[in-house]
């Protein structure tokens, strides 16, 4: 994915919601997107999806898939050969994204049936399948919504996400909405089923600590933009661009006398996003050259690169 | 299982809701007096129909004695020696089962003054104009509504939104006195009221297309005062659903944009559509009565006017009666309909 | 504070359906007062109920200007006040006074009937007599009438006087013996085989303004010209006489909006309606949100039995058939415009109630109201100082939601025949001019105007209530 830009038309003006970002999934691996709400990661997973809303101002870029440049296809193209049975998602807020009237069975093998013709009894047996692999009961197969836990409903979308057998899954806040424990099952699901299916994820989070515990990689997106990629050790433990820093900063610890900071100052304007390095208004580090020039992506060494002007050449 | 306790429960409050109507009925009439004078009303009426029955040639003293007799053994039959709370139960028995006497000046078709004949006869022809304007706006209502949502902003979405304000502030009698005058009055292109022909058509067929001629105005002005408002409910609804992350999901998915639209939206907005027309139900039997009034259809609602009228109390305790009944009724069918499309109701 | 309530009315005012329902308020409110204004607070009873005011207005005709649109010529309407008399003399014994009134009548129509009418006769001993002259274009004359004033009773003392208080008023149209006058007439001058009966039947203006027509027959035609009308009054003494008199051709059309079958003005009683209606629809909906507003807080705050006993109150009246319990109700305690407006509220406020309880609730049992009441804050506080300036706005939108229903309602229960008979509205109009057959007759100056405004009275109040809908519910603000 390079250089996707998408912005959304508002009364005020175009929202740059995603800025000119990169990103980079490899076969069978994770990887965590992390920044503030507010900062373009749903967007960025919208685009992969194209599930495009209708206020779109501008959408340009690459999105590269197994080769396939997704851009060049059409929306009936990507919506029969791309989405769930190459990419599939779990959306954010588990509650809002089963079907109500629908057993959940149903909802489960619908792509199957439906995209692939697969005969009723078929179906069934991959979904049910599929549910024990995420934990559940095959007696679900026949619930409504309304008669599973919340817990139970993220499996269920877990197991729909899986039903065609994706190469990547876009897991959008996929454990925001449950409790701390259930939370903690699900990120073990999530653990096992990346090990068993060799699956790509691209895990969406505001939690650092959960996206870490998962992820391989790691993209830190900051008012629309990627500003900082690379391994998950490394970003987290030697952060290279100040915005990580202070949100790494702003994690509370559990065996550690550090009190959490928080990041002072507000998160930009997305339509009046200010000029050079978005970030350099909240910066404790800012330099003249941060207001004028947006920073290149800077290499800091072993895959790991900062869109930061500390990072890079001071001439460059 | 779970759906037979949840519609048992619906029938107990409904039933609950026709009992405490009844109860007001009944209180509200023996308080204010005029349960004394139904009865006492019927007294007289039960007493004169003796004194002719009584044969010829009784003695004036012995005939005048019996008379008194019969309407003293009257009187005590109907409570009306005991103060008006203690007949209470026979009150609602009387009630319940439409004995009401006779009517002051009503009369059914075969010319019986019983108002237990004459309301009988008016119920089928008021469900006829009730049911049909119902399902047509209903349908007019999901087609339009649907229209309208699916682009939100467009010509038609903005037409039907002002349809809908105006439709809701426009009275459907009023409607249909407009129709009868413009369409009856002026073009003579349909009957100004009634529901037959005088004399009506013999031939079973054209009997039929006789009714349908007289119809087409009331369903039609009771459709219009209906049907805005289901539009407008329906367009809210649809775009509420349209919104829904399930939506998204199945878009997601790589449904089909019609698959999605009629399993993801449409069904799920069915059963909050069908709450709206079980909340309009009262307002459509109301349109009804109004409407059958304007165009002097021999329903329950030109009875009522007519009664109003005349002050007639016993068609006026009956009727209101019966319209809680019918109600009762066409609400329980609609919560049947309702369990049946949201599972979530069914536990 | 004040910024919100100012950006909502920006909110509001940005919205095209609230400024034009704003502009129909203020003009409905401005004709209001006029109408408080002008009018006797008891017109219902006075004017409008009382048909001898209105017996000089021409029954059931369309308004003035249809005339623009009619290629006939419709008779007007001419009223003529005789204040004194334009001869009066008194000699030899015999006092004679002339009222005279010229006119010209050039429509294609006769008019629809004529009237006399006599004040303050006063005379000494005889009644004097009174005699009705009219003198034709062609020259003819018909003696119309010789008025048969009474002998005044036995305990009364000169001089007598009668008709000041009640003026007497003779409907010519109507008196056998301007029928007979006429009928010879007729048979006499114009040589036509007309009898009594057959004036009674069409009217005897059909003959005092008309010629023989062509179709023969006992048809006539207009004959048009100048009409004088002469009232001759003689007595005996020197003060015997007819203080004033009034004459009055009764016209084909009426006033801004015609007239109904007792000639009232219908102008005069539509205007009449516009404060009523604003009356019922604004108290209605400001008592109906009053009561659901704090019952709902109540039973949402309180919660407990109070609450149990208020919901299930709200579930009897919300599945409860409104229109016939209604009807039922108003019959029994009889149709009063207060009677109305309590009712509808009885029956009006448990929608609001649900909704205002939830909101309450959803308040109460948020974070600030328990920090509220762990730091000591009292009931009145809580509900003053945090639940009702949340809750009030919401209140307010359904309190305009409300107006239109109310107007609606008194309107349909109205055309019913349950409206208050000593206030005049528009539903009663309605129902008077369809109860009477205006709408089989196709008067439709009677049945089209009460229904347009009660129309415009309730898309009034739809429109604000529309235009304040994205103010209260942000959800359809972002969408528009």
């Amino acid at each position: 994915m390079s250089d996707v830009s998408l912005y959304y038309e508002t009364l005020r003006g175009p929202v740059q919601a995603v800025d000119s970002v990169n990103l980079e999934v490899p076969k069978g691996e994770a990887v965590g997107v992390v920044g503030e709400s507010g900062c373009g990661k749903t967007s960025t997973s919208i685009c992969i999806m194209r599930l495009l809303p209708d206020n779109i101002h501008t959408f340009t870029g690459r999105i590269l898939f197994d080769g396939r440049e997704l851009m060049d296809m059409t929306d009936s193209e990507i919506r029969s050969q791309i989405r769930w049975r190459e990419v599939s998602m779990v959306f954010q807020g588990a509650m809002n994204s089963l079907n109500p009237v629908i057993r959940v069975g149903e909802q489960i093998v619908e792509p199957l049936r439906v995209l692939d013709k697969v005969q009723k009894d078929e179906a069934r047996e991959r979904g049910v399948a599929r549910m024990r692999q995420t934990g559940l009961p095959a007696e679900a197969y026949r619930m409504y919504p309304h008669e599973l836990s919340g817990g139970m409903k993220q499996r269920v979308i877990i197991a729909m996400a899986l039903i065609m057998s994706p190469k990547l899954v876009i897991l959008d806040e996929p454990t925001s909405a449950l409790d701390v424990s259930v939370q903690a099952q699900i990120m073990n699901l999530l653990k096992d089923l990346k090990r068993e299916e060799d699956l790509s994820m691209l895990f969406i989070s505001h939690d650092i600590a959960l996206t870490s515990d998962l992820c391989d990689r790691f993209a830190v997106m900051y008012a629309g933009r990627v500003v900082e990629t690379g391994e998950a050790e490394q970003v987290l433990q030697d952060p290279q661009h100040p915005y990580t820093e202070k949100l790494l900063a702003s994690v509370p610890r559990l065996r550690s006398d550090v009190t959490p900071e928080f990041i002072p100052g507000a998160p930009p304007d997305l339509v009046n996003p200010p000029p050079g390095c978005r970030f350099h208004p909240r910066c404790p580090y800012v330099m003249d050259i941060c207001s004028k020039r947006e920073p290149e992506m800077f290499p800091t060494g072993d895959g790991q690169y900062a869109h930061c002007w500390l990072r890079g050449d001071e001439h460059g | 299982m779970g759906l037979a306790r949840s519609l048992l429960i619906k029938a107990i409050s409904l039933f609950a809701v026709l009992m405490i109507v009844m109860g007001i009925i009944v209180v509200i009439l023996g308080f204010s007096g005029y349960s004394d004078r139904l009865l006492n009303a019927i007294v007289t009426q039960q007493t004169n129909a003796f004194a002719l029955s009584l044969p010829e040639g009784t003695l004036p003293e012995a005939r005048a004695q019996m008379i008194a007799d019969y309407e003293t053994t009257l009187t005590e039959a109907y409570g009306l020696n005991v103060p008006w709370w203690g007949r209470l139960p026979s009150m609602v028995w009387r009630v319940l089962s439409l004995d009401l006497g006779e009517a002051r000046t009503a009369q059914s078709y075969a010319g019986s003054k019983n108002i237990n004949a004459i309301i009988l006869e008016r119920l089928p022809n008021t469900i006829l104009l009730i049911t049909s304007a119902i399902v047509i706006s209903v349908i007019i209502g999901l087609f339009v509504g649907i229209k309208a949502a699916t682009v939100p902003g467009s010509i038609l979405d903005r037409v039907t939104s002002y349809f809908s304000a105006v439709s809701y502030a426009m009275p459907t009698w009023w409607i249909g006195i407009i129709f009868i005058l413009v369409l009856a009055v002026m073009l003579r292109w349909f009957p100004t009221g009634l529901m037959y022909s005088a004399p009506p058509p013999e031939d079973p067929l054209m009997r039929f297309l006789d009714v349908l001629w007289h119809a087409a105005l009331p369903i039609g002005a009771l459709t219009l005062g209906l049907s805005g408002i289901y539009i407008y409910q329906t367009r809210t609804v649809v775009l509420n659903t349209a919104q829904e992350d399930f939506v998204s999901v199945a878009r997601a998915k790589g449904l089909p944009e019609n698959i999605v639209r009629r399993r993801y939206v449409l069904r799920v907005a069915a059963p909050p559509l069908l709450t709206n027309v079980i909340l309009g139900l009262a307002g459509s039997i109301s349109g009804a009565i109004l409407t059958e009034t304007v165009f002097r259809w021999p329903g329950m609602g030109l009875l009522y006017y007519n009664a109003i009228f005349t002050a007639d109390e016993g068609i006026i305790v009956g009727l209101t009666f019966m319209f809680t009944l019918v109600y009762v009724v066409a609400r329980f069918v609609l919560e049947v309909l309702y369990v049946a499309l949201d599972p979530r109701v069914r536990y | 504070m004040p910024t919100r309530t100012q950006e909502a009315l920006q909110e509001f005012w940005a919205t095209k359906v609230a400024k034009v329902g704003v502009v129909f308020l203020v003009t409905l409110i401005l004709i209001s007062v006029f109408v408080l204004v002008f009018y006797p607070l008891n017109f219902g009873e006075e004017l409008w109920n009382n048909p001898i005011v209105w017996a000089d207005n021409p029954k059931a005709v369309g308004p003035s200007w249809t005339q623009a649109f009619s290629s006939q010529a419709q008779a007007e309407h001419l009223i003529f006040e005789l204040p004194e008399p334009v001869e009066s003399d008194f000699s030899q014994g015999f006092k004679r006074q002339l009222f005279q009134v010229s006119f010209l009548f050039e429509a294609d129509d006769f008019p629809q009937f004529t009237s006399f009418t006599m004040r303050d006769v006063q005379f000494q001993e005889d009644p004097p007599f009174v005699t009705l002259i009219l003198h034709r274009p062609d020259g003819e004359a018909i003696i119309l009438l010789d008025v048969d004033i009474p002998y005044p009773e036995p305990e009364d003392s000169p001089p007598y006087v009668f008709y000041s208080e009640d003026p007497r008023r003779i409907y010519l149209s109507g008196s056998p013996a301007v029928r007979l006058a006429v009928a010879t007439f007729a048979r006499r001058q114009l040589n036509m085989e007309v009898l009594v009966s057959d004036i009674a039947a069409v009217g005897p203006e059909k003959f005092m303004f008309g010629v023989p027509s062509s179709q023969g027959g006992r048809a006539t035609d207009v004959l048009k010209g100048e009409y004088t009308l002469s009232v001759l009054v003689e007595g005996v003494h020197a003060d015997d006489a007819m203080g004033s008199a009034r004459f009055v051709v009764a016209g084909q059309l009426f006033g801004l909006m015609g007239t109904d079958n007792l000639g009232r003005d219908l102008a005069v009683g539509l205007l009449f309606g516009f404060p009523v209606a604003l009356f019922i629809g604004v108290v209605t909906s400001t008592l109906t949100a009053g009561v659901g507003g704090i019952l709902g807080v109540i039973s949402g705050y309180k919660g407990g039995k109070v609450d149990m006993v208020i919901q299930r109150t709200v579930d009897i009246l919300n599945n409860v058939p409104l229109l016939p319990i209604l009807i039922f109700l108003l019959f029994i305690v009889g149709s009063s415009l207060w009677n109305i407006v309590i009712l509808l509220v009885v029956f009006g406020w448990t929608s609001l109630t649900i909704i205002v309880r939830s909101m309450v609730l959803q308040i109460r049992d948020g974070e600030f109201i328990q920090a509220s009441v762990a730091l000591g804050a009292g009931t009145r506080r809580i509900i003053f100082r945090h639940i009702l300036p949340q809750v009030a706005p919401f209140i307010l939108a359904q309190l305009i939601f409300f107006t239109p229903s109310a107007i609606l309602a008194e309107a349909a229960l109205s055309f019913l025949g349950l409206g208050d008979p000593s206030i005049p509205t528009w539903g009663q109009i309605l129902d008077r001019g369809f109860s009477d057959g205006a709408l089989y007759l196709g008067y439709w100056w009677w049945i089209i105007p009460p229904g347009i405004l009660i129309v415009i009275a309730a898309v009034t109040f739809v429109l604000i209530a529309l235009g304040f809908e994205p103010v209260i519910n942000p959800r359809l603000r972002r969408r528009r």
